[in-house]
């Protein structure tokens, strides 16, 4: 089981309370600084836990207003990246029990535009990978998007869950073997 | 390697191609549009928060201040009305120690009375006595009940006047 290496965009914990302090004062340049380190990932995952763009793309601005709010509580224990990767999910979480409310509101984005082209790749599995990933549970569908789709080591994603490492490995492992015998059914 | 593992990393090398990505121009002004506003309403509560203490503050002072007024009207009045009352009791010792001089000037004549009139003088100014002694045992009880004071008076009044007509009448019996 291996994950292809993408480097986080990682800020020193003195300049992450200075960031947090910046952002809690509305500092726009701290926000636009933030943006351009995380959105294009945190637009891929939030796509994935919401399933289209507006959502995807509602989820990110919540999260910034959620930053904004609480960037004065925020003590530097936990990476900038991290807190901020949490509060995102956290954001997914709720826009999706939301959405159970009322599912009529929840349209799909044809995936296949958005995801990057890979020539070795057949369009069909990642269509059906995507729609097998709708149909885990949240926890699931979290860990597996930050691990396998944007790279995360299973250390980020147990800070940003709030589980542990070992957890984390765990859910991941079970989670493929349950998505190995829909992809069998499916083929 | 066998097919289970094929299919897992089948899935791992499907999943890294999952990277959703697409321009949106408009997002990161309208994160900013949305902080900008929330931080507008944020100050705006601060203000009204601080708008809110002041008019509290204000309001409490006010109370305070019309309570001490109050409370410095009430003692006010109190000292007032205790200096009238001693100046009413001291008006009302003076006289009566006018009215005990003058029964001391008329006693003799009293005590063995030669004539009649003497003698209905003498039973006027007991029962003038026992109605002076009834006013002050129910003024003991309520000092600032100015009815009794003002019946108290008339009482004295009465008796100074009987014992002017005493000694007009001792005067009269003399020349």
């Amino acid at each position: 089981m291996t994950a292809f290496a993408v480097e986080l965009p990682r800020v020193e914990p003195i300049s992450d309370l200075d960031l947090a302090r910046r952002c809690a004062a509305g500092d726009a340049d701290a926000f636009e600084s933030i943006y351009h380190a995380h959105a294009d990932r945190m637009k891929s995952i939030a796509y994935h836990h919401l399933g289209n763009v507006a959502d995807a793309e509602d989820a990110v601005q919540e999260t910034f207003l959620k930053i904004h709010r609480a960037a004065s509580t925020y003590t530097g224990e936990a990476a900038f990246g991290t807190w901020l990767y949490r509060i995102l999910i956290n954001t997914c979480y709720d826009a999706m029990r939301r959405r159970r409310r009322r599912p009529q509101e929840a349209p799909i984005d044809d995936m296949v535009t958005l995801t990057r082209a890979a020539s070795n790749v057949d369009d069909t599995k990642r269509i059906m990978l995507a729609r097998l990933l709708r149909e885990l549970p949240e926890q699931r569908r979290t860990v597996f998007v930050l691990f396998e789709i944007e790279g995360f080591s299973h250390a980020e994603i147990a800070e940003i869950a709030g589980i542990s490492e070992a957890n984390s490995k765990w859910i991941l492992f079970s989670t493929k073997r349950q998505l190995q015998e829909k992809w069998k059914h499916e083929h | 390697m066998n097919t289970d593992d094929n299919e897992l990393d089948e899935i791992s090398a499907v999943a890294r191609t999952m990277h959703a990505t697409w321009v949106s121009d408009s997002l990161l002004p309208r994160i900013q549009r949305a902080i900008d506003a929330e931080h507008r309403r944020e100050r705006f509560h601060v203000w009204q928060l601080a708008a809110a203490v002041t008019i509290l503050a204000a309001l409490a002072a006010l109370g305070w201040y019309a309570q001490r007024r109050v409370r410095e009207n009430e003692f006010n009045q109190a000292i007032l009305q205790r200096t009238a009352l001693d100046q009413v009791e001291r008006a009302e010792r003076d006289h009566v120690a006018a009215i005990d001089r003058m029964e001391k000037l008329a006693g003799p004549k009293l005590e063995q009375p030669q004539s009649p009139l003497m003698v209905s003088y003498k039973e006027k100014l007991m029962l003038l006595d026992d109605a002076i002694a009834d006013c002050q045992a129910a003024i003991r009880t309520n000092r600032q009940n100015a009815q009794l004071r003002r019946q108290l008076l008339s009482v004295y009044t009465e008796k100074q006047r009987t014992l002017q007509d005493v000694l007009r009448e001792e005067s009269h019996e003399s020349r």
